[in-house]
């Protein structure tokens, strides 16, 4: 505790007097534009209160209903008719990996990507929230981008979007890249990991530069990009338990975070962190200048923070469950005070909470078994709510009975969860859910009709 | 005063050429210095992970963006073959031209010659691994699916008389429609699929013609194409052949000598890996049972795997936990499958060793790591059962035995590798573009 006040105090200090602007600014950013669901880009708008609706990004399963991709959309506020129910289902064609999804920064248009399409399909849900469209497909990614192969996270920056990948078209190993799109799905740039033979000017901090890619996320108040490493097309495509039992598989995942400068985009330190670091979440607070990660086969929290220097850092903080059983974390969620952190534990099905008030020593205070599988997590700004989906990949999800697949609402009221309904994606022949984003007609200055057709629209 | 002329003329001629050939060897050292910085790439895996086992495993990961290579006159491995191949045969209806082979390695490398335009040729067979995949046991297709078998090299694939691990093709032309089919592999629905794709795409406007005399993509030509490109890949004057049959003393190390007399000799290895008198492939065309097959088929299974989750950390994970994420495990009886007489159960074909420091990991279902487990399974004598070959025996041999026969194994690796490498580099990858076939670049979804 001691040491954490310590460490504050010196931040702040550190703020105060190197960085005053930044902080200025981000203060006068927070109070018009932050704030979202607690793990998207700052640079995004907000949504003020309750949600209405959840797009679930939905992989078809061979031999279920269509048997193809597809967006789903739950309506999820209480004071609508439809409550807990799908309003929307949007096929795209094909089973493309279906994986994660992102808004654009002005949450007109959702990107969701294939990995193993290279797909990336690129909705309109702001025309009516309630019925998203499909504007555009990007059908060239590997082209576009010199060889980049599974288009991951996809995250906003100021009329850019941020895609990063997990694999190439030369050996679908890990070595990869980023690249940047507009917002109106139109390729800039691609911007490819650091490896030894080239590292780009970053600097190898430990003794790993794989080039591996995974996650994203930006401090920009500290200019500071933070990204992840997972593994290549090879094993996120292959049979979980075949890989399991393939040595040489096992060799090919991620070690490494890397930390780039914002502006630049070049990569500055390239951290080890064993054990396939996943999902990145930046804390929310002005003085907070750190990220967290988890690694998903050593199950670790690890800190990647500024120290009293203003030097980057990498560190282990904590584990989760006994990481001799393996029990995978995958998607965890930071709450918006900065306080706690969800963290998923595939293989037994677990939600577990962390108190994170102290970055260097998060402690768990809850767990609770959300199905027989869980992957993602979506929390409300408030925290009062959180939903939870199945699927982690087409192939590396449970088999038989097991293979629950579903979208869960629970609240949290801080100190357990309750439960509030299942909707069950293989009962509705719909797939295996996936990510989920939030959609709100707050967010567009719109109101809907009973018929949930907007207003501004004409019938 | 002529013969000063004389002089002078031939002086000045003197001049001339020197500058010609400084020149030239100039162009030709400049050109073989960008190979060599390149030729960390040849060898293996870019993505290097040699002493993953430990926990102070320092990685040393090549650069895509550097992975740059130069075409190469690859008809001529097939006119002369490097030392140590014989002839290189090829069926009187498909002679080879430069044509051809330059179509089929436009084909090799074609990732929209699939159904969701993911996978060529070369996504299994990596040129730089071996043209083989170093970094998976068996293969994976199309959507992840998988596949029982290691996929085998293509180098002098031109010499095989049997195809894949059962021996059930017989013609390299034939061969690639089993890959552009099989749901596993390429996926493509049927023929007139992949023929229409291909009609389709701008980068094929004229090349089946102008190789083909007029006719254009078919069943048979794009067997064609891709067969003569394969038959180029030859790949030997090794250091034992330098030795061996080039007569080069100093071209291998005592231990490789030493090697050879066991592999020749106690090992009985070269009873099914034929060294003839002026050539060798290794191969005796031929299908055998060493017991490896009928263990994974038969064998107990255990209680725990041992994982690997980082350098140097690993866990013993409960198998229940393994087979609640995975699919049924294929099964795979060998030639059985193929003649379905029982006396062929486990039977797989002999593969030719060249270049096989290359193209690990061993055996039909890539189980073996590396040449010593290899070789630790034939000193054992294989695994035991009622169709076990009697040409597999416990042999005895002492680990210094083992040890070079190992480096005997590695002196295989051809000299022209780099070069034929370099020409895959130079190849074409086939991504989609907006030019190409495909539904979705008009975004027509209702
Ligand atoms: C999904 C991975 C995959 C793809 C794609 C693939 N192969 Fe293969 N290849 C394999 C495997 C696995 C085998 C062995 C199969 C067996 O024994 O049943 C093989 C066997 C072969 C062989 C026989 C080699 C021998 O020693 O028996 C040749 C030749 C070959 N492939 C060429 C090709 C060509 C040409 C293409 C493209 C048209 C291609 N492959 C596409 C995995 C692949
Ligand atoms: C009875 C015939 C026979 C004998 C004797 C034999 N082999 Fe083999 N060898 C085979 C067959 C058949 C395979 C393929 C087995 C499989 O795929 O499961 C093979 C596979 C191999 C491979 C793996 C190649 C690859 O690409 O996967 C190596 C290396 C090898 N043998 C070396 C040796 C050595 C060294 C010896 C002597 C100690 C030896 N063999 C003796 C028949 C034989």
């Amino acid at each position: 505790m001691k040491k954490k006040a310590v460490s504050k105090a010196k931040w702040i200090q550190s703020i105060a007097t190197s960085a005053c602007v930044l902080v200025a600014s981000v203060v006068g950013f927070q109070s018009t534009a932050m704030a979202d669901e607690t793990c998207m880009s700052p640079y995004m708008a907000k949504i003020v209160g309750q949600e209405d609706y959840v797009y679930v990004w939905t992989l078809g399963v061979e031999g279920m209903g269509d048997g193809q991709d597809k967006l789903v959309t739950m309506s999820v506020n209480p004071n609508a008719d439809s409550y807990g129910k799908v309003v929307n289902v949007l096929s795209v064609g094909g089973r493309n990996e279906a994986h994660h999804s992102g808004l654009t920064d002005d949450r007109k248009y959702l990107f969701a990507g294939g990995l193993d399409s290279n797909k990336i399909f690129v909705f309109d849900v702001a025309t009516n929230p309630a019925k998203p469209t499909l504007h555009k497909v990007i059908t060239d990614f590997v082209e576009k981008t010199g060889g980049m192969v599974g288009p991951h996270t996809f995250y906003a920056l100021p009329g850019r979007v941020m895609v990063t990948a997990l694999s190439n078209n030369v050996d679908h190993g890990g070595r990869t890249g980023m690249a940047e799109y507009t917002n109106e799905g139109e390729f800039i740039a691609a911007h490819w990991n650091p490896t030894d033979e080239d590292l780009r000017g970053a600097e190898k901090v430990g003794n790993v530069a794989d080039g591996y890619g995974y996650d994203i996320r930006a401090l920009p108040r500290r200019n500071v990009m933070v990204t992840s490493s997972f593994t290549g097309w090879s094993n996120y495509m292959m049979d979980f338990g075949q890989m399991l039992g393939d040595p040489e598989a096992m060799k090919r995942f991620g070690n490494t975070a890397i930390v780039w400068d914002l502006h630049t985009r070049k990569p500055k330190k390239v951290f080890e962190v064993p054990g396939a670091p996943l999902e990145i979440r930046c804390a929310w607070g002005s003085q907070n200048n750190y990220c967290f990660t988890t690694t998903a086969l050593t199950s670790k929290i690890w800190l990647i923070y500024e120290d009293e220097e203003g030097e980057w850092q990498a560190k282990d903080v904590a584990e989760i469950g006994d990481p001799s059983k393996v029990p995978l974390p995958v998607d965890i969620s930071i709450t918006a005070d900065d306080q706690g952190l969800w963290v998923q534990t595939f293989l037994d099905g677990k939600t577990r909470f962390f108190d994170i008030s102290d970055p260097f020593n998060p402690v768990q205070k809850y767990e609770h078994v959300i199905g027989e599988q869980v992957n993602m997590i979506s929390q409300s700004w408030d925290g009062k709510r959180a939903y939870f989906t199945s699927s982690l990949l087409g192939n590396w999800d449970k088999t038989g009975e097991a293979d629950e697949q579903y979208f869960k609402l629970f609240t949290w009221n801080g100190k357990k969860l309750s439960h509030e309904f299942t909707v069950d994606f293989y009962e509705l022949k719909l797939g295996r859910a996936h990510q989920m984003r939030f959609g709100a007609y707050s967010l567009y200055s719109q109101k809907p009709n009973s018929d949930g057709t907007m207003l501004s629209q004409t019938k | 005063m002529i013969s000063v002329k004389k002089n002078i003329f031939r002086f000045i001629n003197f001049c001339l050429l020197s500058l010609v050939v400084i020149i030239f060897v100039y162009a030709n050292n400049f050109q073989s210095s960008a190979i060599a910085a390149n030729e960390k790439h040849f060898y293996g895996p870019g993505d290097n992970k040699q002493g993953y086992e430990s926990i102070d495993y320092v990685t040393n990961t090549l650069d895509l963006q550097k992975r740059v290579g130069k075409q190469a006159d690859l008809l001529e491995f097939y006119r002369n073959p490097p030392l140590g191949l014989p002839p290189a045969p090829v069926p009187a209806y498909n002679p080879l031209t430069e044509e051809k082979v330059s179509l089929g390695r436009i084909l090799f490398f074609d990732r929209r010659l699939s159904i969701n335009d993911t996978f060529s040729c070369a996504i299994c067979h990596i040129p730089e691994q071996g043209f083989t995949n170093n970094e998976i046991q068996t293969a994976i297709g199309v959507e992840g699916r998988s596949g029982k078998r290691n996929a085998p090299t293509v180098y002098n694939s031109g010499y095989l008389k049997m195809m894949f691990h059962d021996g059930r093709e017989d013609s390299l032309e034939q061969q690639v429609w089993a890959p552009f089919l099989a749901r596993n592999e390429m996926a493509n629905p049927s023929i007139g699929y992949v023929i229409n794709k291909i009609k389709a795409i701008p980068d094929y406007d004229g090349l089946f013609e102008k190789a083909f005399d007029g006719r254009g993509p078919t069943m048979e030509t794009v067997g064609m194409a891709l067969a003569s490109y394969q038959r180029t890949l030859n790949a030997a004057d090794s250091p034992f052949d330098r030795w061996h049959f080039g007569k080069q003393q100093d071209a291998v190390s005592e231990s490789v000598k030493r090697g050879f007399e066991v592999f020749t000799g106690k090992g009985q290895c070269s009873v099914c890996h034929l060294i003839h008198e002026d050539y060798a492939l290794f191969a005796d065309n031929q299908l055998h049972n060493t017991g490896l097959g009928y263990e994974t088929s038969m064998g107990s299974n255990s209680t725990t795997t041992r994982v690997q989750l980082a350098p140097g950390v690993f866990a013993d994970l409960d198998n229940k936990i393994i087979r609640s994420v995975s699919k049924a495990k294929l099964n795979d009886v060998g030639r059985y499958e193929v003649t379905e007489n029982p006396n062929d159960r486990w039977k797989f074909l002999t593969p030719m060793l060249r270049n096989v420091a290359l193209t690990a990991p061993y055996m039909h279902d890539g189980s073996m790591q590396s040449l010593r487990e290899v070789m630790e399974f034939y000193n054992q004598g294989g695994v035991e059962n009622e169709l076990l070959s009697p040409l597999i025996k416990p042999l005895d041999l002492s680990d210094q035995e083992i040890d070079d026969v190992i480096e005997f194994l590695k002196s295989l690796t051809g000299s022209n590798i780099g070069t034929l490498v370099a020409d895959a580099f130079a190849a074409p990858i086939g991504n989609i573009s907006k030019d190409d076939p495909n539904w979705a670049h008009d975004n027509q979804i209702k």
